[in-house]
């Protein structure tokens, strides 16, 4: 018998649909595809709770035993994992609702917001770099902006990841460092229009020889922080005009009180030798 | 009427080998795997010359013949860098380097220099073009012959009423049965039903990734050809 095409369309789509049998899960609907699976939305019958439950397309070991060291609250949790009934691998994690950084960058947030997503995406790589784990593919389609402004950053790293090629660093092998390009690209995709320290915080991050760039995630947030606070960078050798105007800026209340001091004492002089 | 070949090969005749394409690249291929990469490409080659290079049903199958047979007899899998590309795209760049070889060749040999196509039916006109034909008859294909190793395991193993179920569910040409029809049909419990169908499903998964295994060069272009299966 040929197969006709709409045959081998229904044979498609009843097949690639994860295997539940035995689990404690009913499987809702797709919600996004990543570099080795699909995430679904799942009821937990047994907790009667939505979940997001995360296929992989072959059985993979190990990235829900690594995703499951790293507790930290830019993280999603994970509650469960293990291999469905059809062999392919499976970690239920907590359900995100909100908005995909691309998505979020629609609704034209301020600079200061999109700084802080940035730095908390900074932070949950520092903290999974102090503990042996890289990401490998991180871009906004693996950060999730949620409902009360909480950042997750997802889809954390497998060996066979190879990187999405416009947020990938040009080395072979990717290590620490190759995060930190990828969080350069993600600040000049975040802040298209830089002010120009931090437009040399991100091409900081992302100088080809990975020994030119920041050595640890904790050097990039470092300097994100010292640029939130309109404090010179690291990265960026500022012009003396420059170095006037942030001065200024910083330290306006001051300059106004001694500008306000310095007319008085001349008023009074002026009157004194009227 | 110039209808298309019924050529292509029944899984039956090609038994399993867990030989891959590496081993190809070492010249170590047996027959058996050939076989299987043969059964997989036959007819999404045959397609993609036929659109392509609008030939006739025999031409077609001819030219497709004269592919594989020169690709047997070189070192063609031996050429093959999967860091370049995938198998897929591997054959589908060589058939179409192939078949306008062969043109030229044609064309050469004819005095006056024309080559006459043989005009396309109406029932082959189509917005498709031949690299999208080739696509969708590689998974056709790929699916066939999953389908027939199901069968067979099927039979091999005694579960023809799972066979059964999924035959009348999920190959419906038209209407679907419902779950309680089969449940009433076959006598046993709507949830046998289900569950009878989630094993043949879970089982037809499994041997399509036996097959593309069979024509990939490992796992990651695994991985990639299963995303382009499934997605």
């Amino acid at each position: 018998m040929e197969l006709t095409d709409s045959m081998v369309d229904h044979l498609r789509r009843v097949a690639a649909l994860p295997d539940l049998t035995g689990t404690r899960y009913e499987l809702e609907s797709e919600i996004g595809r990543g570099g080795m699976g699909v995430v679904y939305a799942a009821r937990d019958r047994q907790l009667d709770r939505r979940v997001a439950l995360k296929v992989f397309d072959l059985p993979v070991a190990g990235e829900a035993r690594l995703i499951a060291q790293l507790e930290h609250p830019t993280i999603v949790p994970i509650y469960e994992a293990g291999t469905l009934a059809d062999g392919r691998s499976f970690y239920a994690m907590k359900l995100v609702v909100g908005a995909r950084l691309d998505r979020y960058l629609c609704g034209s947030p301020s600079l200061a917001e999109r700084l802080r997503v940035i730095h908390r995406v900074a932070e949950a790589l520092a903290f999974a770099h102090a503990r042996g784990v890289i990401h490998r593919d991180l871009k906004p389609q693996n950060v999730m902006v949620g409902e009360f402004g909480q950042v997750y950053v997802m889809d954390w790293g497998v060996d066979a990841v190879a990187g999405t090629p416009a947020f990938r660093a040009p080395e072979r092998r990717l290590d620490q460092r190759s995060d930190i390009y990828a969080v350069g690209v993600l600040v000049q995709f975040m802040v298209p229009e830089a002010p120009p320290a931090l437009s040399a915080i991100a091409r900081k991050a992302m100088r080809p020889d990975s020994a030119q760039r920041y050595p640890a995630v904790n050097d990039f947030l470092a300097d994100i922080e010292r640029f939130q606070e309109g404090l010179p960078v690291e990265a960026w050798r500022e012009p003396l005009w420059h170095r006037l105007r942030r001065f200024g800026s910083r330290n306006a209340v001051l300059l106004w009180l001694f500008a306000a001091y310095a007319g008085v004492k001349f008023l009074l002089f002026f009157l004194r030798n009227v | 009427m110039d209808t298309d070949t019924g050529i292509g090969g029944a899984a039956g005749q090609f038994p399993s080998t867990d030989l891959s394409l590496l081993a190809a690249a070492n010249g170590e291929l047996s027959n058996q795997a050939l076989e299987r990469v043969v059964a997989l490409y036959w007819k999404p080659v045959y397609r993609f010359i036929r659109l392509k290079f609008r030939k006739s049903n025999e031409d077609a199958k001819d030219l497709t013949q004269g592919f594989f047979t020169t690709a047997l007899q070189r070192d063609f899998f031996r050429r093959f860098d999967p860091s370049k590309a995938p198998f897929r795209a591997y054959i589908r760049v060589s058939v179409d380097r192939f078949a306008a070889n062969q043109r030229a060749a044609e064309k050469r040999q004819k005095r006056g220099g024309d080559v006459e196509f043989e005009p396309l039916e109406e029932n082959q006109v189509t917005t498709e073009s031949a690299e999208e034909a080739f696509e969708r008859e590689w998974r056709r294909q790929l699916f066939t012959l999953a389908l027939d190793d199901l069968r067979a395991h099927c039979n091999e193993s005694g579960k023809t009423l799972h066979l059964r179920l999924f035959e009348a569910y999920d190959l419906s040409g038209g209407e679907r049965p419902s779950y309680s029809d089969l449940a009433v049909c076959h006598h046993i419990a709507e949830t046998s039903v289900t569950n009878h169908l989630a094993w043949a499903r879970r089982m037809l998964r499994t041997f399509v990734a036996e097959r593309l295994r069979d024509v990939t060069s490992g796992e990651g272009e695994l991985r990639k050809e299963m995303r382009r299966v499934w997605s």
